[in-house]
């Protein structure tokens, strides 16, 4: 019989009282770790998110996006100085372009389908370019046809729409810095030609062979072209010229900075986005998740103290005789407070195991519930259409991003288990040095009050 | 040897100070019975506190074989409380989650007898003072009055204390009860040479003992 042993007897003196307090001890240590677990987890996908972003930017003459809009591409001047900026690692320059039925032998793998109609409906001069398209009006007119969109590019992977390397069927990729007039060739445009590796086509007057057959899963990317830029440049006489550089940062501290210089060196005459900040808009619904949980976390380590701190408190007020007579035979404040204290450990151990558990149980559902209620309304902003040709992959990241946004799951990683463990040994501290505190006060002569 | 010379205690209260002890002075030589009466008020608990450390008097000394208790520092008057003195309470004050056996290794321990010989230590004082085996294992609310007072006095008698204070020993127990415990007390000076002073105001109980010194707004008379 020491200290310890009478201390953790005395923690199931009243069972049922225990019981409570051991109840709601293990509810907040499991609100706790579900916090932790949320938050760590929470974490972990915008890193990933963050990373996985990269630190490219992406650099499009102002006023163009895909094929729409107006402008002047990129010079080659500017490609100079975008590749000359500090921080700049590497850069993907791409030209993009489209071959209609007087460039090419090539018939477009696209139906032209409405869209497409509608898109075109300003090809003809005499077509009305107020109002509506309707069946009865385009019939009147040539029936437009789809064209069949072309990259320059000088690393062909860049089209890809995964990130990662192009997915080559057959054949073997080009070198994109050459100036043969070679070009991959699209699954889907290849069926609709019947174009194998080795097979000959014509464009822009010249005849093309094709080095290889690529499938990328997008139906735009499947029925176009790629060349190596330089070739591009020169069928169609825009030597120098680009429509997109892909830029990529040495560093993710350096993407602000390097925007920034390139904004005021190419002044307005460029678009710059930043995968890295539109990944970080994504995340915010994910980074004010995470500060919810930090606060779920500090809420249920402060009832937690506060529940075995009111218990510690209510007990030892209860045992002020009991306290004056163990002092009054010889036990020391030192004798006294440590049982106390293991008194406290003892309910906070047993409110741990129960908490810890209930902890592992729910922290997967709760991380889930609380990241699918916050991130609906972010996936639907991400999903913001694009249109194809230059600036086209970005959308495929950022869908990719979106759609993985909602799927984080919890991890409860050694490391967030013992912070659970640590802020719980806080809490039982806590509890214990001011009820500490009281019983120091507690003076023996008390017990001589015999009322 | 117990000597107390001009013992005087003042508390503070709102309305004042109050002198609860006025320049008490008296001799118990050791082993012998004393009892001190009075009415309520009078400073008796007040006084007993002081002589067994649990309070700090305001001037005076009070010697016990030699040394000046009131001049030890707080952890030293533990330690004396301990080994020195053996406090038997009106309520018993068992610690009620423990067996009589337990409280009485309890006192043991804080007198620093190595664990291996405080359970047969304690066991030879329940046996003496008649708590039997299945007596010794139960909790103290298991436990008569009388039976409660016994463990206490065997509590009290762990180490081998100089004195013995208590506090209406017999104050919450019928009088033939009173009288047995009063018996056993009275039987502990003579066969241990303790010291026993007790507080009463049963004049019976106290007409018995060796001396009787009578406490009265805090003067002896």
């Amino acid at each position: 019989m020491n200290v310890v042993t009478r201390g953790i007897k005395n923690a199931l003196r009243s069972p049922l009282r225990s019981g409570a307090i051991i109840l709601m001890l293990a509810i907040s240590i499991g609100l706790i770790l579900s916090m932790l677990v949320a938050r760590s987890s929470v974490e972990a996908k915008i890193n990933e998110v963050k990373s996985s972003a990269g630190t490219n930017i992406t650099i499009t003459p102002a006023g163009v996006s895909g094929f729409a809009g107006g402008g002047d591409p990129l010079t080659g001047d500017q490609v100079a100085t975008i590749t000359s900026t500090a921080h700049i690692a590497s850069v993907t320059s791409t030209l993009s372009d489209q071959l209609g039925t007087s460039d090419t032998s090539l018939i477009s793998s696209l139906e032209l389908g409405s869209f497409g109609q509608r898109m075109m409906r300003f090809e003809d001069s005499n077509s009305s370019s107020t109002g509506s398209t309707n069946s009865t009006e385009s019939s009147s007119h040539p029936a437009p046809t789809p064209r069949t969109s072309v990259t320059g590019t000088t690393n062909p992977n860049a089209v890809s729409t995964d990130g990662s390397s192009l997915n080559i069927t057959s054949g073997e990729t080009i070198d994109g810095k050459s100036i043969d007039l070679v070009a991959l060739v699209g699954s889907d445009l290849a069926t609709k030609n019947s174009l194998t590796v080795g097979s000959t086509f014509t464009a822009y007057g010249k005849t093309i062979t094709v080095k290889g057959i690529f499938t990328t899963g997008n139906k735009f990317q499947d029925s176009g072209l790629i060349m190596p830029l330089a070739s591009l440049q020169t069928l169609t006489d825009q030597t120098g010229n680009v429509t997109t550089v892909v830029a990529k940062i040495d560093s993710s501290d350096n993407v602000d900075a390097t925007v920034t210089a390139l904004k005021s060196s190419l002044g307005d005459k460029a678009d710059i986005v930043s995968a890295a900040k539109q990944a970080e808009e994504n995340v915010s619904s994910l980074s004010s998740i995470s500060s919810l949980a930090l606060a779920g976390v500090i809420g249920s380590t402060v009832a937690g103290a506060a529940i075995i701190l009111l218990a510690m408190i209510m007990i030892v007020r209860e045992r002020r005789r009991e306290i004056g007579v163990i002092k009054a035979i010889g036990g020391t404040n030192q004798k006294v407070i440590s049982q106390f204290i293991t008194e406290a450990m003892t309910l906070t151990l047993f409110g741990a195991i129960i908490g810890l558990a209930l902890g592992v149980v729910v922290s997967g559902p709760m991380t889930t519930s609380l990241v699918s209620s916050q991130t609906s309304s972010t996936t639907q902003n991400a999903n913001v259409v694009r249109q194809g040709g230059p600036g086209e992959f970005m959308r495929g990241n950022f869908n990719r991003l979106s759609t993985n946004l909602s799927q984080i799951t919890s991890s409860l990683t050694p490391q967030t288990f013992s912070a659970a463990v640590g802020i719980t040994f806080l809490i039982a501290i806590i509890g214990s040095a001011i009820p500490a505190w009281f019983i120091a006060r507690i003076r023996p002569a008390e017990v001589l009050r015999s009322e | 040897m117990l000597k107390v010379k001009n013992l005087t205690k003042t508390f503070s209260s709102p309305s004042g100070d109050v002198n609860a002890l006025k320049a008490i002075n008296l001799n118990i030589e050791t082993g012998e019975f004393a009892s001190i009466i009075g009415k309520s008020g009078s400073g008796k608990s007040t006084l007993l506190s002081m002589l067994g450390a649990l309070d700090i008097p305001s001037s005076g000394n009070i010697e016990v074989d030699g040394v000046d208790i009131a001049k030890l520092s707080a952890h030293k008057q533990t330690a004396y409380r301990a080994r020195k003195i053996g406090f038997i309470f009106q309520q018993y004050n068992l610690i009620p989650n423990l067996t009589a056996l337990e409280n009485v290794m309890l006192a043991l321990e804080f007198g620093g007898v190595p664990k291996r010989k405080r359970k047969s230590r304690a066991q030879q004082l329940l046996n003496e003072v008649d708590i039997d085996e299945e007596q010794q294992l139960r909790k103290p609310s298991r436990l008569s009055g009388g039976q409660q007072q016994r463990v206490a006095i065997a509590r009290a008698l762990a180490n081998k204390p100089s004195i013995i204070l208590a506090d209406e020993p017999t104050g919450n127990l019928d009088s033939e009860t009173g009288k047995k415990i009063f018996d056993l007390l009275h039987k502990l000076t003579r066969s241990e040479k303790t010291t026993i002073i007790a507080v009463t105001h049963d004049m019976d109980i106290a007409g018995r003992t060796d001396r009787t010194f009578q406490l009265k707004d805090g003067k002896i008379i």
